[in-house]
């Protein structure tokens, strides 16, 4: 589709993005023979309520461009306009209002010498402060326990256990929740069911649509899973050495099947093999 | 015979002044355990804490005031040492060793010479009443009553959302930032009470015994240290008041295991290398249990 007849069809209401990147670079041991732009002048627009999926090999940025948009990495050049506010130089921490994310790593995701119920009032908090109010009283722990109950994971009756004793599946759901729990601007999801099995992915992928309809959150998922490509999200795109090689979007995402997923992944691949 | 009767003679005299050592083992448990930090600045806020409260005493000012202010002081130290790990990404041990070191020129120079004697100077503990310098059941209720409140202010603060927040750095300094948690808020105010917990203890102590040294902080932090370690076995770690209760436990049962040693004829100076391998058998029995099970299972 024609990006101008896309961008007139999300009517003009809309015409300014939630999230405008703008000329991202980035390149890790700068001066070092080695070093090739992790983020190569990248531009990438994101608007309200839509369901980005990331894909493209190893290397090509995704995670960087993620850690970018959160804060964890600042970029060499180019400019992040969140909401018509320039965030570019605003450190990770007072972006959490706005952002949240769930990492790779179920580790990482969570405090894992904490409970269940500590780390859900601390991610409720997000963005918001924390205070020298009590992190946890009757009214939260009951409202968890409501929330849990409703994912039927079979964590509403381990509040007071620590996380470290819940299984990688259920640390990225309950990693999933903490990051919805403060309705975040932007959701970011860098390869959040990779290091699950099959089934258990599924399920966290699953809660993962259900969580971003229901909200009606912006979302950026990074996957490897082509069949998590082509049936989540309304648009795709394709990142290649640093910069968005492709955008699938409405219509051509929605009726994208496996096998041109493929092509398009091969003609890049053709092509990164020409220019190289 | 004559040794156990010394030993249990010392026994109330040793418990009065590991009271105060509990300060001290609570301000390196803070970095340590709740912040994963490992921060020597103790070393130095120690006599810092004392030799400024001794030189304010000397000045006139009063009791309070001149802990207050030791205790202040340690405050900058322990944030010194954060903001120098924080802005120059220095090894937090480098950080801590840096302050110390640095810390030995200004405590000698506060204290204009390396000791001086306070027992003509105003005293906090006369203050609080006069007979607590003599009298060690009443020093033992005293200093129980200033260990209680300050524990149960940290206890206080451990529970709400920013003590929460605060562990956070310790637990997963990755996720901090994304739970919106400042890490260098945290860690400098972290690293700040618990240097100005440590120089309290300093302040205290030089009231309690008349006098202030410039090398009173020789060995202060392997004693917290093993004070925290002996104090773990006992109580455990698995929830934040057993952490917690771990440094005071543990600095009351070591004290009286000094003074055992003492009195069964140990000198001073051998204590250190005593109370070094106590440190690593406490550290070090785990992991090799660890390791032990470990092979059992590869076995079966
Ligand atoms: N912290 C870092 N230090 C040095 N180089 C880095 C760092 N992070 C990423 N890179 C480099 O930047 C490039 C892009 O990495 P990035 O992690 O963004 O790729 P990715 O698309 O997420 O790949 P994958 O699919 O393997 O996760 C790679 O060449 C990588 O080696
Ligand atoms: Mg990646």
């Amino acid at each position: 589709m024609d990006p101008q007849v896309a961008a007139s069809a999300r009517g003009p209401a809309h015409a300014a993005p939630l999230l405008a990147c703008e000329g991202l670079k980035k390149t890790f041991n700068a001066g070092q023979a080695s070093a090739r732009p992790a983020l190569d002048g990248l531009d990438l627009a994101v608007d309200r309520g839509d369901f980005i999926v990331v894909i493209g090999s190893n290397g090509a940025g995704k995670s960087t461009l993620l850690n970018t948009i959160a804060g964890a990495i600042e970029p060499d050049t180019g400019t992040l306009t969140l909401d018509g506010r320039d965030i570019t130089r605003l450190p990770a921490h007072r972006r959490a209002g706005m952002i949240a994310r769930v990492f790779q790593d179920p580790m990482i995701g969570t405090a894992a010498a904490m409970t269940i119920e500590e780390n859900l009032a601390l991610a409720e908090r997000r963005g918001k402060g924390h205070g020298f109010a009590f992190n946890l009283n009757a009214a939260n722990r009951r409202r968890y326990r409501e929330l849990l109950a409703g994912l039927e994971l079979g964590m509403e009756n381990r509040l007071s256990t620590p996380v470290a004793q819940l299984s990688g599946g259920q640390r990225q759901a309950l990693s999933l929740v903490m990051a919805s729990l403060s309705k975040p601007a932007l959701l970011l999801l860098d390869e959040h069911t990779a290091a699950l099995d099959p089934r258990t992915a599924d399920l966290v992928m699953a809660m993962t649509r259900r969580l971003v309809a229901e909200q009606a959150l912006t979302t950026l998922m990074v996957t490897h899973n082509m069949r998590q490509a082509i049936e989540t999200g309304n648009r795709l795109i394709m990142m290649d050495a640093g910069r968005v090689r492709d955008d699938i979007h409405g219509a051509e995402k929605s009726s994208l099947t496996p096998a041109d997923l493929a092509r398009k992944f091969k003609i890049e691949n053709d092509r990164m093999l020409l220019e190289s | 015979m004559d040794l156990i009767h010394a030993f249990l003679n010392l026994v109330p005299v040793t418990l009065s002044q590991s009271l105060i050592y509990s300060f001290i083992a609570l301000g390196i448990m803070i970095p340590f355990r709740l912040l994963s930090f490992p921060d020597l600045t103790s070393e130095g806020a120690f006599p810092l804490g004392g030799c400024v409260c001794a030189a304010f005493l000397l000045a006139g000012y009063t009791p309070l005031l001149a802990t207050v202010a030791g205790a202040l002081t340690g405050v900058a130290a322990g944030a010194a040492t954060a903001l120098i790990h924080l802005r120059f990404r220095i090894n937090p041990l480098l950080s801590g060793i840096l302050v110390f070191t640095g810390l030995y020129s200004v405590n000698m120079r506060v204290l204009g010479r390396s000791n001086v004697a306070l027992f003509s100077t105003d005293n906090i503990f006369a203050r609080i009443n006069p007979d607590i310098l003599t009298n060690v059941g009443l020093q033992i209720v005293t200093f129980a009553i200033i260990l209680g409140a300050v524990f149960l202010v940290l206890r206080w603060y451990l529970m709400t959302q920013s003590g929460t927040a605060m562990r956070v750095i310790g637990i997963n300094p990755e996720l901090a930032p994304s739970l919106g948690i400042n890490p260098w808020a945290y860690t400098v105010a972290g690293l700040g009470i618990a240097s100005g917990l440590t120089a309290l203890g300093g302040a205290l102590i030089v009231q309690l015994q008349g006098y202030a040294d410039v090398g009173m902080g020789t060995g202060i932090l392997i004693n917290g240290l093993a004070s925290l370690v002996i104090g773990e076995t006992l109580t455990g770690r698995r929830t934040v008041l057993r952490q917690l209760l771990a440094p005071v436990v543990g600095a009351v049962v070591y004290y009286q295991l000094l003074s055992l040693a003492l009195s069964l004829g140990l000198q001073p100076s051998d204590l250190k290398i005593a109370t070094a391998a106590l440190v690593l058998v406490t550290l070090g029995l785990p992991f090799l249990r660890e390791r032990g099970a470990l092979r059992e299972t590869m076995r079966a």
